[in-house]
């Protein structure tokens, strides 16, 4: 019973030929074994027979020339990129596309979100997140400097020791800070 | 809406595939026990052209520092429990307390405090990436000043 409701939802395509081999071909066993199919397709063929020829006699007195025409100069149109991108983006929402584009689009952010988790410092190259990130510094009354080298990725934070009178009684005085 | 066969099972399997990503990205943030926090003690100076070939890996950030000399005087590695804290002994009698305070965005949050003798000299508070390190340099030692390269890597 199944199977014929879902023969008589792909006939229509059967008959115009649209369905691949073996689907055509699995259609046309069970239509030779079933009675209701067969006359399904019986009357789905008559139908067809009758608007080909309802349609063919109209078509007689259609003129064409004017349509053909206007396809010809549509062709023949320039379209801008932003119109082909606006016809391609369309087709993107229809229901079916959007059913599996859209759990698609959750795992692709989903990914780029991990991708940090997984693979640190792909931003970036070398690493934006390579840098330290000196949150306070309290060097109780030093002098303290803070450099950030971005060449190397380097953080350096510099303590200068030598305040005024605390090193008073040292034999050797310690070279200078560095030149930052 | 019912859904075709073939656009369910893809709706199923991109659903599974989400679930998956979101399950290990969840794993790959798990906090970590036990961080391994590695201090490289170096001296560095004027006094020649000495670059000290164990400092190799170090040598880009040091040469920011301008000294011409570089030689390792100590190198220390120590788990450090989750919120927990270490001391390190560095030349010159002087200490440095690591505590961990978070693990966050592969960024390992660091509590750094150096003392000589009972006098504090700096207190800070850093965050640097998983395996990254940064330098902590100034106080005097032998004629040069000692370099610290902090680092640290979370089990």
């Amino acid at each position: 019973m199944k199977d014929c409701e879902n023969i008589s939802e792909s006939m229509g395509r059967w008959l115009d030929g649209e369905l691949s081999p073996a689907e055509s071909e699995s259609i046309r066993a069970h239509v030779a074994q079933c009675a209701a199919c067969r006359e399904a397709q019986r009357k789905l063929e008559k139908l067809q027979l009758a608007l080909e020829g309802a349609l063919m006699a109209e078509s007689k007195s259609i003129e064409f020339e004017p349509f053909w025409r206007a396809v010809q100069l549509r062709i023949a149109e320039k379209r801008t990129w932003y119109e082909d991108a606006l016809d391609w983006s369309r087709g993107l929402f229809t229901a079916s596309r959007a059913a599996w584009a859209i759990p698609a689009l959750i795992a692709l952010l989903l990914a780029v979100a991990s991708l940090e988790s997984y693979f640190p410092g792909w931003r970036g190259g070398a690493g934006r997140n390579a840098f330290a990130a000196v949150d306070s510094i309290d060097a109780h009354g030093r002098n303290v400097a803070l450099l950030r080298e971005y060449d190397s990725k380097t953080t350096v934070i510099w303590l200068y020791e030598d305040q005024e009178g605390e090193n008073e009684t040292a034999e050797e005085p310690p070279p200078p800070g560095p030149a930052f | 809406m019912k859904l075709p066969k073939n656009l369910r099972r893809r709706v199923l399997l991109f659903s599974l595939l989400s679930f998956i990503v979101a399950a290990g990205r969840g794993a790959a943030q798990k906090q970590p026990q036990i961080v391994q926090v590695k201090i490289g003690t170096i001296l560095a100076s004027n006094k020649n052209d000495e670059f000290d070939a164990k400092l190799k890996g170090l040598e880009n950030q040091l040469r920011v520092l301008k000294y011409r000399s570089y030689r390792l005087l100590k190198d220390e590695s120590q788990n450090v429990p989750w919120q927990g804290s270490k001391v390190f002994e560095i030349p010159g009698g002087r200490s440095l307390m690591v505590a961990l305070q978070e693990f966050q965005d592969n960024r390992i949050g660091l509590k750094v405090r150096l003392t000589e003798g009972q006098k504090p000299l700096l207190d800070t508070t850093v965050r640097i990436a998983n395996r990254g390190n940064f330098i902590l340099g100034g106080p005097p030692h032998e004629g040069g000043v000692l370099v610290l390269s902090i680092s640290a890597v979370a089990q």
